[in-house]
């Protein structure tokens, strides 16, 4: 598992996992920004600075990297973010959000982009 | 020159001469749009392909366009004062069998090719919450321009599209588990009756 570190503790900060530590993880942020429009995330979630994306059906994503919990029911770790992305119905049977279709690249991308976020 | 010239208009140009050089500028200016419109159109310089996303100010003016042209056309609509559950239900089959496939619903993801296209037919789970009920009547009756979704009107009646916007107030309030549940109950009542 990743380790969850910060860079400027003292500094108020909310605690993000580090650059290099997504650079092992892997994901292209700007390939994970594409396929946030290509698949609509923006019709359920509110998105800071994706046009449209102002859904009100499941949580914002703007601040995703500084949530506990994806979905209420799995750690906010890389892993558990991809698994989410790509089989939520997997995770959470029956809840609003479907299975799109994500690759593993690609939910590794769209994970990037995520925590990339702020 | 004598020519006296409005007091407002003299509050930023103060000679005649001045307000020549302005207006001079100002056709300069919309000649200007227009030779750089037609190079845009017809030195291709406009991307018409679906594989790469709209460029955000294109985006931005697009939508915004769309949502008050549907605002403003709209406005004269009267819709019923309510639906019957038979006409959300009618409203479901017609959902199912034509609308999902691009739009997905509660669960369920929409086709894979449907998120090719670009603008991407959305989810509309709050729709209801966005739209007016007339404004939906409007979308959906009326289509949209350049994204592919068509005029449904010409295929459906008044009414069949009224249905499909009470269907459409219904999905806020609809779990994956209702959608499955309603799709059995028209599986086993026979099937879904809607024209195609």
């Amino acid at each position: 598992m990743l380790a969850i570190v910060c860079a400027t503790p003292l500094s108020g900060c909310v605690r993000r996992p580090a650059a290099h530590t997504w650079a092992k993880f892997g994901g292209n942020p700007g390939q994970g920004a594409l396929l946030v429009g290509r698949f609509s995330c923006g019709a359920c979630h509110e998105i800071a600075g994706v046009e449209g994306a102002i859904g009100q059906v499941g949580p914002p994503l703007s601040t995703f990297g500084e949530r506990t919990m994806i979905a209420g029911v799995l750690p906010n770790t890389p892993e558990n973010l991809v698994r989410w992305l790509r089989h939520p119905q997997s995770v959470v049977p029956g809840n609003a959000m479907p299975d799109v279709g994500l690759t593993d690249a690609q939910a590794r991308d769209v994970a990037a982009w995520l925590y990339r976020k702020h | 020159m004598s020519v006296q010239m409005p007091r407002w208009i003299m509050r930023f140009l103060t000679s005649p001469r001045e307000l020549l050089i302005f207006l001079a500028g100002g056709v300069c200016a919309f000649g200007a749009m227009g030779i750089g419109a037609v190079v845009v159109i017809e030195g291709g310089i406009f991307n018409a392909t679906a594989s790469t996303p709209h460029l955000a100010v294109v985006a931005v003016a697009a939508h915004t366009a769309f949502i008050r042209s549907v605002e403003v056309r709209a406005a004269g609509v009267k819709p019923p004062a309510r639906f019957a559950p038979a006409e959300v239900a009618a409203g479901f089959r017609d959902y199912d069998a034509s609308c999902a496939v691009c739009h997905g619903a509660p669960g369920i993801a929409q086709a894979r090719w449907a998120s090719a296209m670009t603008p991407p037919p959305p989810y509309l789970e709050d729709a209801a919450r966005r739209w007016r009920p007339r404004e939906l009547y409007w979308i959906v009756g009326q289509g949209v321009k350049m994204t592919a979704m068509p005029a449904w009107a010409e295929v459906r009646s008044d009414g069949q599209v009224w249905n499909l916007v009470g269907f459409l107030e219904a999905l806020p309030y609809l779990t994956a588990a209702d959608y499955q549940h309603l799709r059995a109950e028209a599986r086993s009542a026979g099937g879904a009756k809607t024209n195609h």
